[in-house]
């Protein structure tokens, strides 16, 4: 199954974000993780 | 498996419970996705020790193949659907990651080049569809549909497009499982066809990237050629999606102009709600590898990141197809959509020709 762009996580406190939004959070995290050496050397 | 045509829908519930329900499809996903890669491994090696010549499956291929055989095999219990369902999730993600693996210069380059490819695409397929349908006596929102399905971005545009258009849930499903139908055949066809041609990565990437409309299909395809034709046809696709906002706006107006549909007051905030947002974190990932925001190591790290997120991906592309379940959906937008997409893939093909002839690709 696909998810809209507009589709929607809800989150307790009655706010949302969008798949997208959540997906370039995480992106973020990660890239921020990489960049402090938090996560070094990711194999393939 | 019925999700593969159902509308999404947003869980309820406390979150933490929402969040225990994605585990075991997630995990099946991995599971899947990383037996593809083991299995890309050992073929190899055990064709290599037995002196056999045997051609190189990439994990992609293997991990939607597994997941096409479990998913028209046995029945999938129903706790693994949410799990599931988030393929598109590490899609994007493993997109926004991508971005490092871009310098800006080449996006500008050959996102300038897609852009005006893309624009071309678009309204030739608009044309090219809307006449199908009315050839073949479609209903008219249905035929909007498989236009918007078939032009922008596949399943994500279809979905945005339906509530703009006050579509029909069955004209939603029937246009999704031809689009999805459509997509599975361009997965092994759209490969072998380059192959015979010869064409160089760039050219490749490009034409799935313009041809194939659905953005987890189109990766992949783009993957199953090679590493480098992968990463040029996600940037063609991410610049379809960015038009999806426009061409949803234009049948939004058209259909509110007949009556059929509501009137969008605010079009601004309208495109602004229909862009897929992860196409700025692709960008502006991009732009911080542009400002040395990180070492060649780091980059190399983010870019197999973004490998391991589209091994899911790939994995769910298997598992969501379901042959059964496509063929219930009946035959008439199918036909339409075969018909389209045969017209649509000759002729983004020629444009990447031509492309290539003038601009170098």
């Amino acid at each position: 199954m696909s998810t809209d762009t507009s589709t929607t996580t809800p989150s307790s406190k009655g706010t949302s974000l969008s798949l997208d939004a959540w997906a370039v959070i995480l992106a973020f995290l990660l890239a921020l993780a990489v960049r402090f050496d938090i996560l070094k050397n990711v194999p393939w | 498996m019925a999700s593969s045509i159902s509308l999404p829908h947003v869980e309820s519930g406390h979150p933490l419970l929402n969040g225990l329900r994605l585990v075991p499809g997630v995990l099946l996903l991995a599971g899947i996705g990383y037996s593809g890669k083991i299995l890309e491994h050992s073929v190899n090696a055990y064709a290599k020790a037995h002196h056999w010549t045997f051609p190189n499956i990439e994990y992609v291929l293997w991990a939607i193949l597994i997941g096409l055989v479990i998913s028209n095999t046995v029945a999938i219990p129903r706790f693994f659907q949410p799990g599931i369902a988030t393929y598109e999730f590490w899609l994007k993600l493993g997109i926004v990651l991508l971005g490092a693996r871009f310098v800006l210069a080449d996006v500008l380059k050959l996102g300038s080049i897609s852009l005006g490819l893309v624009v071309i695409e678009i309204t030739l397929s608009l044309a090219l569809m809307t006449l199908l349908g009315r050839l073949f006596k479609l209903k008219p929102k249905l035929t909007s549909l498989l236009a918007i399905g078939s032009s922008v971005c596949g399943v994500s545009a279809i979905i945005a497009a339906k509530g703009a258009i006050d579509a029909d849930d069955e004209d939603s499903s029937f246009a999704i499982a031809a689009v999805l139908a459509l997509g599975a055949l361009a997965l092994f066809t759209f490969p072998a066809i380059a192959h015979g041609l010869h064409m160089n990565d760039v050219s490749y990437g490009m034409w799935a990237g313009l041809g194939i409309d659905n953005t987890a299909e189109a990766t992949a395809a783009g993957a199953l050629y090679s590493d480098a034709a992968g990463k040029v046809a996600v940037l063609a696709k991410t610049t379809r999606n960015a038009m999806i906002g426009f061409v949803v706006l234009a049948y939004a107006l058209y259909w509110a102009g007949r009556g059929q549909a509501e009137t969008v007051t605010n079009k601004a905030a309208f495109l602004w709600k229909k862009f897929p947002k992860f196409v700025l974190g692709f960008l502006f990932m991009s732009l911080l590898v542009g400002f040395h925001a990180f070492s060649k190591g780091q980059v190399a790290s983010l870019g197999n990141l973004s490998k391991w997120a589209f091994l899911l991906t790939f994995a769910g592309v298997g598992l969501r197809t379901n042959i059964r379940d496509m063929s219930k959906q009946g035959l008439r937008p199918f036909i339409v959509g075969f018909i389209g997409e045969i017209l649509i893939a000759c002729l983004t093909l020629g444009l990447v020709v031509g492309a290539n002839r003038m601009a170098g690709l």
